[in-house]
C-alpha cells in the first residue's frame, strides 16, 4: 500500500513537470503553429538563472523567481529575434527554425558558461521526507505537485479572467478573426511566448530540485518527452497537453515499477512504444484541438 | 511494368549530371589533399547518400523526419556484427547469441542482409507513422529516434551499450562511397517522377486534393517511408564501416541535425538541392572543424569555440529559412531539358468511360453534430448525362453534404450510392476512384508541381501506367485549353486557369460524376461565360453527371437540368429551374422577400 501510494506521488510529480512543459509547447503551437524545439533551452536558461542567483547567495525563493524571469525573457527574445522574422514560414519552416535556435543556444551555453554541469545548491530541507501517517513522501515530489497545481491554477485564471488570456484562447481558435477584432497579433504572440517561458521556468526549477545541477543539455530530454506528451494529448490542445503530460508521467513510473530488471534499460523504449500504440488508436491524440474544416 | 517506365528522359540526364558532379568534386578533393582528402570525400559522399535517403521521404512527403539517423544506427550495428572478424567478436561481444557468431560476411552479402532488415524495420515503423497527421508525424519520428537510441544502449549483448563498438572492418572505401552516392542519386531522382513520387508530392502539396484525386495518402506515405528507411539503414551500415568504431550517440541528435541542415540548406524539394546542400555544408563543416580548436593569425588569436560546426550549421539553417525558404536550388532540378521526347496526347475516344445508367444517389442522409441536426433525411438523385444544381443559403448544409458525398465525413444515417456501388463512409480516395471527381470552393492545386503532374496524379489513380497517365493528362489539359502550359508550375497560374486546371485534374479520373463546388466563385461575367462553355462541352463529350453547387444564380439556372434546394438542413424543393424559380418556399428561404435576379 505504502509503495503504491509513493509511486502514485512520483507519477503525479513527474507527470506534472511534463504537463507544464507540454502546456508551454501547446500554448505557442495553438497560436503560431510552432513546435518549439528551443523550449528545452528555455529550461536551461532558467537553470542558469538559479545557478547565478545562488552564486550571489540570493535566498532560494528569489532564485526561483529569477529562474522564471530568465526563462520568460529568453522566450521573448527568441520570439522577437528568431520566430517573428520567420512568421511567413510554414509549420515545417518554423519547426526547423526552432531546431536551429536550439542548437545555437546549446553551443552558446557550452562556450559562454561551461560544457560541464554547474551545481545548484538546494535548501537543506529538500532532502527530507514528510511522514503522513504511514506514508513517507519526499519533500521534492510533494513540492513539485504543489507548484504544478499552483501554476495550472494561475494559468486557468489568466486564460479565463483576463482580457489578454481570453484573447489568447480566441487566438487559438481562430487567429485571423481575432485580428479583425482589433487585437494586436504581436502582443498576443509575445504573451503566448511569455507564458510558455514561465511554464518552462517552473518546470526547470522542479527538474533541478531533483538533480541539483544544470548543464547545457539539461532541457533536451524533458522537452523531447514533452513533445511526446503534447502529441498524445492532441497537438495544440491545452487540456490535451496536461492530460498527455500526466499520462506520460504515469506510464514512465508504471513501467519503472513493473518492468523486470533485465528490461529496465529499455524503459523509455517501452513507454514510447506504448505511446505509439495510443496514437494508432487515436491518431489525433486523446483530446484533439478543435479544427475548423471547410472544403 | 518496371517502375521507371514513363520517367521523363531529363530526369536521367539530371541524375547523371549530379553523379558526375559529385564524382568530379570527390576526385578534386582527393587529388589536392591526398589521404585526408580521400577521407573527406568519402565522408561527404556518404553524407550525400544519407541526406538523399532522408530526402526520399521528407523531400517528397514534406514531413521532416528526426528519426533517420537512428535507423542508420540500426544498419551500422547489424552490419558490424555480420562482418566483424571472429576473434574481435569474441572479445568485444562475449554475450552475443551463438547464431550470430563468426559470419565474417562480405560487403555485398552483409549489405543484402542489412537491406532486408531495413525493409522489415521500415515497413513495421511505417504503420503508426502513416496514421499520424502531418504535424504529429514529425514528432512521431522523434519518438523513433529516442526508442532506437535507448534500445541500442540497452541491447548490450549486441551493441556494447553506450561503450564504443569497435572492430568493424573499414570496407567503405572511397569507391564504395561513390557507388552508394551514385545509386542513391539515381533512385532519389527517378523516384520523384514515378507514380509513388508523384503521389507523395501531391499529398505534400495538398492532402485533401490528393485524396480527391484518388491518392491513398497513407499507403503512399507508408511506401515512401519504408523505402527511405531501407536506404537509410543500408547507408548507416556503410557509414559505420567507414567509422570503424562508433557508439549509439554517433547516430543520435548531432547526426540528424547535420543531415536535416544539409537537406534544408540545399532545398528539400529537389534532389539537386539535397546534393548541393550536402556538398556545401560538408565543406563548411570541414573548415569550421579546423577552426574549432582556435586560429592564430599572427597577432590575432581566435579562441577555440566548442561546437563551431553546429553553430555554423544552425546559422546556415536559419539564414536559409529566412532568406530562401525553398533552399539554394528552390524548385529547379539541374540539367538541360533534353532529349525531349514529344508526348502524344491520348486520343479522345480512349478517354471515355463506359456510360453507366446508374445515378449518384443521396439516400436519406442525416447528419447530427451533437444536438444540431445539420442534415435531416436528405434524398435526391444525380442522374448521368445531366446537370444537377444544388443551392441553398449559407448554413443550409451544402458543405456538410459535399463532405459526406466525397467521403470526408461519415453520415449519422443514410447511404451514398455512386453508379450502383454503395460508398457510404468510404475514404475519399476510394470515392474518387469509384467515379466521383470534384473541384473545391477554394481551389486546391498541387502548387509546386507542373500542370501536367497535377493532372497525371489523378490519371494514375485510374490504373494507367506512368507513360499513359501522362498522355491522358495531356489530353485533358488540351481539352481545357491548357496544353501549352503543361510544364508550368500550377502555382503560377492565374485564377481562371487554376479553375480549369482543377477541372482537368478531376476529369482525368474519368469520373462517372463530377462535383463542382462553387466553380464560378470570384469570377467576372466573362470568365463565368467561358466556364459555362467549358462545362457544357464536358457534358457533351463525357457521359457524366454533374453536381454543381453554386451561389451564382445566372450560372446555375442556365446550366442545370434539375435543381435541389437545401435550407437549414432540409430539402425544401426539387425540380427544373423554372419550377424552382417560382417555388414560394425557395423564394422565401433562399432569395428572401425580394425577387431573384434571373
Amino acid at each position: 500500500m505504502d509503495v503504491v501510494l509513493q509511486q502514485i506521488v512520483n507519477a503525479i510529480s513527474l507527470g506534472g513537470i511534463y504537463a507544464l512543459l507540454a502546456l508551454g509547447l501547446a500554448v505557442v503551437f495553438s497560436i503560431v503553429s510552432l513546435v518549439n524545439f528551443a523550449h528545452g533551452e528555455l529550461m536551461t536558461v532558467a537553470g542558469y538563472g538559479m545557478f547565478f542567483a545562488a552564486a550571489v547567495s540570493l535566498p532560494f525563493p528569489f532564485a526561483v523567481g529569477i529562474a522564471v524571469l530568465f526563462a520568460i525573457i529568453a522566450a521573448l527574445l527568441t520570439e522577437r529575434f528568431a520566430f517573428r522574422p520567420m512568421r511567413k514560414a510554414d509549420a515545417t519552416g518554423l519547426l526547423l527554425t526552432s531546431f536551429a535556435v536550439s542548437a545555437i543556444l546549446r553551443v552558446i551555453f557550452q562556450n559562454g558558461i561551461s560544457a560541464r554541469p554547474k551545481p545548484v545548491p538546494l535548501p537543506s530541507g529538500f532532502a527530507g521526507v514528510i511522514d503522513i501517517g504511514f506514508l513517507h513522501i519526499g519533500i521534492v515530489p510533494l513540492l513539485s505537485i504543489v507548484m504544478t497545481a499552483l501554476s495550472l491554477a494561475a494559468l486557468i485564471l489568466f486564460l479565463n479572467r483576463t482580457t489578454l488570456g481570453k484573447a489568447m484562447r480566441a487566438a487559438a481558435e481562430d487567429f485571423q478573426v481575432l485580428r479583425l477584432m482589433g487585437i494586436k497579433a504581436n502582443r498576443v504572440i509575445a504573451v503566448a511566448f511569455a507564458v510558455s517561458g514561465a511554464l518552462a521556468g517552473v518546470a526547470a526549477v522542479l527538474w533541478i530540485a531533483q538533480r541539483g545541477s544544470v548543464d547545457p543539455l539539461m532541457g533536451f530530454v524533458p522537452v523531447l518527452k514533452a513533445f511526446v506528451a503534447a502529441v498524445i494529448g492532441g497537438l495544440g490542445s491545452l487540456t490535451g497537453a496536461v492530460a498527455g503530460g500526466f499520462a506520460l508521467g504515469i506510464l514512465e513510473v508504471l513501467f519503472q515499477a513493473f518492468l523486470p530488471d533485465a528490461a529496465l534499460p529499455f524503459r523509455d523504449a517501452f513507454v514510447l512504444g506504448f505511446v505509439i500504440l495510443i496514437l494508432i488508436w487515436r491518431p489525433d491524440g486523446l483530446i484533439p484541438a478543435p479544427v475548423a474544416r471547410r472544403s | 511494368m518496371l517502375p521507371w517506365t514513363g520517367v521523363p528522359p531529363r530526369a536521367w540526364t539530371s541524375a547523371l549530371l549530379l553523379i558526375a558532379g559529385v564524382g568530379a568534386l570527390a576526385l578534386v578533393v582527393s587529388l589536392i589533399f591526398g589521404n585526408t582528402g580521400v577521407n573527406i570525400a568519402t565522408l561527404a559522399m556518404l553524407q550525400v547518400s544519407a541526406v538523399l535517403a532522408l530526402a526520399t521521404f521528407s523531400g517528397n512527403s514534406g514531413i521532416v523526419s528526426f528519426g533517420h539517423s537512428a535507423f542508420m544506427g540500426i544498419g551500422a550495428y547489424i552490419f558490424g556484427v555480420l562482418v566483424m572478424p571472429e576473434a574481435i567478436q569474441a572479445s568485444a561481444l562475449p554475450n552475443l547469441p551463438v547464431w550470430l557468431h563468426g559470419h565474417q560476411m562480405s560487403l555485398a552479402g552483409a549489405l543484402l542482409v542489412v537491406a532486408a532488415a531495413g525493409l522489415v524495420v521500415g515497413i513495421l515503423s511505417g504503420f503508426p507513422l502513416a496514421k499520424l497527421s502531418t504535424g504529429s508525424a514529425a514528432i512521431g519520428t522523434l519518438a523513433f529516434l529516442i526508442i532506437i537510441h535507448v534500445t541500442l544502449i540497452g541491447a548490450r549483448d549486441f551493441t556494447r551499450g553506450s561503450q564504443t563498438f569497435y572492430g568493424v572492418p573499414r570496407l567503405t572505401t572511397v569507391y564504395v562511397a561513390f557507388l552508394a552516392a551514385g545509386v542513391l542519386i539515381l533512385i532519389a531522382r527517378i523516384l520523384r517522377e514515378t507514380p509513388l513520387g508523384l503521389r507523395l508530392r501531391a499529398a505534400r502539396e495538398n492532402e485533401v486534393a490528393a485524396a480527391a484525386s484518388g491518392v491513398n495518402v497513407r499507403l503512399s506515405r507508408h511506401q515512401g517511408w519504408a523505402l527511405s528507411i531501407t536506404m537509410s539503414v543500408v547507408i548507416g551500415a556503410l557509414y559505420g564501416s567507414f567509422l570503424g568504431a562508433f557508439s549509439p550517440k554517433d547516430f543520435y541528435f548531432d547526426l540528424i541535425f547535420t543531415l536535416i541542415a544539409m537537406l534544408i540548406v540545399g532545398g528539400m524539394l529537389t534532389v539537386s538541392g539535397a546534393v548541393a546542400g550536402t556538398v556545401l555544408l560538408a565543406g563548411v563543416v570541414q573548415i569550421l572543424r579546423q577552426a574549432e580548436t582556435g586560429i592564430d593569425l599572427g597577432s590575432l588569436h581566435i579562441p577555440s569555440i566548442f561546437g563551431l560546426p553546429q553553430l555554423g550549421m544552425g546559422l546556415a539553417l536559419l539564414l536559409t529559412i529566412w532568406r530562401r525558404p525553398l533552399g539554394l536550388m528552390g524548385l529547379r532540378e539541374i540539367g538541360p531539358d533534353w532529349p525531349r521526347r514529344k508526348l502524344e496526347p491520348m486520343p479522345s475516344e480512349a478517354l471515355h468511360t463506359a456510360p453507366s445508367g446508374a445515378p449518384l444517389e443521396v439516400d436519406s442522409i442525416t447528419m447530427r453534430f451533437g444536438g444540431l441536426v445539420a442534415l435531416d433525411n436528405i434524398s435526391f438523385v444525380v442522374p448521368p448525362r445531366q446537370v444537377t444544381g444544388l443551392i441553398g443559403p449559407n448554413g443550409a448544409g451544402k458543405t456538410t453534404l459535399i463532405n459526406i458525398i466525397c467521403g470526408q465525413t461519415k453520415p449519422t444515417a443514410g447511404r451514398i450510392v455512386i453508379g450502383g456501388t454503395e460508398m457510404t463512409g468510404e475514404a475519399p480516395h476510394r470515392v474518387a476512384v469509384a467515379g466521383l471527381g470534384r473541384t473545391f470552393q477554394n481551389i486546391r492545386l498541387f502548387d509546386r508541381m507542373s500542370a501536367l503532374e497535377n493532372v497525371t496524379v489523378a490519371a494514375l489513380s485510374k490504373g494507367y501506367n506512368a507513360a499513359n497517365a501522362r498522355r491522358v493528362a495531356l489530353a485533358e489539359l488540351a481539352r481545357l485549353g491548357l496544353a501549352h502550359r503543361a510544364e508550368d508550375l500550377a502555382g503560377s497560374f492565374a485564377y481562371g486557369d487554376r479553375r480549369r486546371l482543377e477541372i482537368a485534374r478531376a476529369l482525368a479520373l474519368a469520373p462517372k460524376f463530377l462535383l463542382l463546388d462553387e466553380p464560378a466563385a470570384g469570377m467576372n461575367p466573362a470568365e463565368t461565360d467561358a466556364l459555362i462553355r467549358v462545362l457544357e462541352s464536358i457534358r457533351a463529350d463525357h457521359e457524366i453527371g454533374l453536381l454543381v453547387v453554386e451561389h451564382d444564380m445566372r450560372l446555375i439556372m442556365r446550366l442545370s437540368d434539375r435543381m435541389v434546394v437545401l435550407n437549414k438542413g432540409q430539402k425544401i424543393a426539387e425540380g427544373t429551374p423554372q419550377q424552382i424559380r417560382s417555388d414560394p418556399k425557395v423564394i422565401e428561404a433562399y432569395i428572401g422577400t425580394k425577387r431573384a435576379r434571373p
